[in-house]
């Protein structure tokens, strides 16, 4: 398909580009890639149905008096609909057996046609690109209004979720836990909450810093005494990087190890986290499980330690190393509740979601020859 | 004791066969022609006896078709035999014709969620009141016989699906001869990957001897285990590989004897179990444990003489419960097990 031909390399480059800098959330990047051609799919599939449905119907009343003349477009009108809804739609049971998708069908319509409507198609054929160039880009506008807005969407669902006198724990800082926690504390819920700091960036101490500043009584704890403090905890509400096809969660470093710690005081584990950032990957898969490793400065001063740490001297390779990686792997059995902008999801429900927003071919990105460095 | 027709096909496809075990399938398959000659169905106003039972054997007996397919088949051609000239009438006479097959060999999940299929399918066309009988009955025919073609195409959707699951240098435990997981393993082979394959032997039917004699093949070095040996090996396994007989509402599995026990040990040291089964396996059924299901009943042959007094053990499958399988493999994408009932569910209501 030509639109997706043009997309998919220049998604390609956006996703290597944001693996490299780091700075981006480069999974995020690859889902919105897979996102937009999708919708390219779909509007496409949408309108060739649309056609192919007015063309069937004014070819039956113009081969009245022709039955034989073409065998093939036997294929009633009803039929060729279902089977392009069954190819909008991902692979299912009750598909199975069905027929080839319509865009074998597409040729036979043309063939079927008369003469004076062969010229009408190619007048069509330009019109339909302008069309769907319009619908692709509505339908990608209200995917940003989508992103823009999932903040508010899942805030709105905090009432439900947290009720009066009750302890969360958090890790971290995350802009949707935050919003959350304001909606909650709007509708009047007095609630605690406790800040795990979140070593090494500490991020935790500018959200217990926002958190008084709105009147929420806060305590701030290290990572390592989460497993301390955790038999007095209600709920652990957390926010994800990513999260995967199999309800596993890619989130900071030391969020398995709140999970852990919910899990053996059975303490729920809900993680908040927008519909953009859900991905079709696996955690098998090697462009999720290569884990960023920061700097280390974030944990040594290097002035200190620069003894320990020098190349130069010795055998060439310090003795010491500091590893300090970005993310953790929290895995689906661990986690209680996704609450995501269209509402709260069990873990193995998120495969449905991503039959929704992705299509199968877009799975498999390819790697061109132009795009390596 | 009566013996399971579809283990009984599956040990003569992939089993090795002694001559103890030769001499009751005989026996059990002498049986089995005298009670199928009362289950013809009749092909109408002509007189031409058409069992759809012998129809359906007869495909079985190809090594490489799976179940599901020969049961399809089978009602493809109950159709074309078929002289009935309205939907409505066809339909019924598809339905005694899947019953029958289903009553025939109660044992077999495939044998009975392929029927199903067909005849939803069926159900579902005829729903479709803008055509005319023939075109629709040439259709269903089509179908019928493009199955075999979907059904290859399953296995080969379901290699492609997990080849990114074998990475290079793992090992993977294998149990029972299951035609998807060797189309798996093949691919991976062909695709270069490094890997190596424990195969337990499978006993009573020994087709772990099968895949192993397969995998040398293709030059995978295989290491052959006896079931016994599963937990010794565990802690070198980095994931097990097992196929379904078939796929319960619940996301469990119904496969040979011996999967459910591996799945255990796997669980308890944090291995993850993949099943790799095509979509017409899900079965409507909900066994709540082992016996829940209707026995499927294999001779064991120990080798030596067993007292009369001394019962055996001769079921030849077990039920693996959902909570122990990590992800399914189909050719409707790499599902957790929750999906199962989901997708029966849109099937059937």
């Amino acid at each position: 398909m030509a639109n997706g031909g043009v997309i998919a390399p220049v998604g390609m480059n956006l996703v290597a580009l944001a693996a490299q800098k780091h700075a981006v959330p480069f999974l995020a990047v690859g889902n919105i890639v897979r996102r937009v051609l999708h919708i390219i799919r779909e509007e496409d599939l949408s309108l060739t149905t649309a056609a192919i449905g007015g063309l069937n119907l004014s070819a039956v009343s113009d081969d009245e008096n022709d039955d034989d003349r073409d065998g093939d477009s036997t294929l009633s009108a009803a039929a060729v609909a279902a089977a392009a809804r069954s190819t909008l739609r991902p692979p299912s049971l009750q598909t199975l057996l069905e027929d080839t998708p319509v865009s074998a069908a597409v040729p036979q319509t043309s063939s079927s046609g008369g003469d004076s409507e062969g010229k009408s198609k190619s007048a069509d054929k330009s019109s339909r690109s302008r069309k769907l160039k319009h619908d692709v880009i509505e339908a990608v506008n209200e995917l940003i209004q989508d992103i823009v807005t999932c903040h508010e969407q899942i805030a709105e669902q905090a009432v439900e979720h947290i009720h009066q006198n009750e302890v969360i724990l958090t890790l971290g800082s995350s802009r949707t836990v935050l919003e959350f926690l304001f909606a909650a504390k709007e509708k009047k819920r007095s609630f605690r909450v406790f800040v795990a700091e979140g070593a090494p960036r500490y991020q935790g101490h500018l959200l217990a810093k926002e958190l008084v500043a709105r009147g929420l009584q806060t305590t701030l704890i290290t990572d390592s005494a989460v497993f301390a403090m955790i038999s007095r905890v209600n709920m652990v509400i957390v926010g994800a990087h990513a999260v995967m096809a199999n309800g596993g969660v890619i989130a900071p470093v030391g969020m398995n190890l709140v999970a852990l710690a919910a899990q053996k005081h059975a303490v729920p584990f809900v993680v908040l986290a927008g519909s953009h950032k859900l991905c079709p990957l696996y955690p098998h898969n090697p462009e999720v499980l290569l884990n960023e490793l920061r700097s280390p400065s974030e944990l040594l001063d290097f002035g200190e330690f620069s003894d320990c740490m020098d190349f130069g001297s010795g055998s060439g390779s310090p003795l010491l190393h500091v590893v300090n990686p970005a993310f953790d792997y929290v895995p689906p059995k661990l986690v209680s509740l996704f609450i995501t902008d269209t509402g709260g999801h069990n873990p193995s429900y998120m495969y449905r979601l991503i039959a929704d927003y992705y299509s199968a071919d877009d799975l498999v990105v390819q790697r061109r020859a132009t795009a390596g460095n | 004791m009566s013996m399971s027709a579809y283990y009984q096909t599956r040990a003569a496809h992939h089993g090795v066969v002694t001559s103890d075990w030769l001499a009751q399938s005989q026996e059990a398959a002498t049986r089995a022609v005298v009670t199928g000659g009362q289950e013809i169905v009749d092909g109408g106003k002509s007189g031409r006896a058409f069992s759809v039972i012998d129809e359906f054997n007869n495909w079985r007996k190809q090594p490489d078709l799976a179940e599901a397919v020969a049961a399809i088949r089978a009602l493809a051609a109950v159709i074309r035999n078929s002289e009935a000239k309205t939907m409505m009438e066809l339909e019924i006479e598809l339905k005694k014709a899947s019953d029958s097959l289903k009553s025939w060999d109660t044992t077999s999940i495939s044998l009975t969620a392929g029927c199903d299929l067909f005849m939803r399918y069926v159900t579902r066309t005829s729903a479709l009141e803008y055509e005319d009988f023939n075109s629709a009955r040439s259709r269903l025919i089509e179908r019928a016989e493009k199955f075999g073609e979907i059904s290859y195409k399953a296995r080969k959707i379901i290699a492609m699906l997990s080849q990114d699951f074998i990475f290079d240098g793992c090992t993977i435990l294998v149990h029972g001869f299951s035609r998807v997981v060797m189309e798996v393993l093949k691919m991976a082979a062909q695709n270069k990957k490094l890997f190596r394959v424990l195969c337990t032997e499978g006993r009573p039917d020994r087709s772990g001897l099968r895949l192993a004699n397969e995998l040398a093949k293709l030059d995978v070095p295989v290491k052959l285990l006896i079931d016994s040996a599963v937990a010794y090996t565990m802690d070198e396994v980095d994931m097990v590989f097992v196929g379904a007989d078939g796929v319960v509402e619940s996301g469990g599995i119904i496969n040979m004897m011996g999967t459910y026990q591996i799945a255990l040990v796997a669980h308890s040291m944090n291995k993850p179990v993949y099943v790799a089964a095509e979509s017409y396996k899900f079965a409507r059924l909900y066994p709540l444990d082992q016996k829940d299901m209707g026995p499927a009943l294999r001779p064991i042959d120990f080798g030596v003489p067993i007292p009369s007094k001394v019962e055996v053990e001769t079921s030849a499958r077990d039920y693996t419960p959902p909570q122990y399988l990590t992800l399914l493999f189909t050719d409707l994408g790499v599902l957790t097990p929750s999906v199962v009932s989901d997708e029966l569910i849109q099937l059937y209501l």
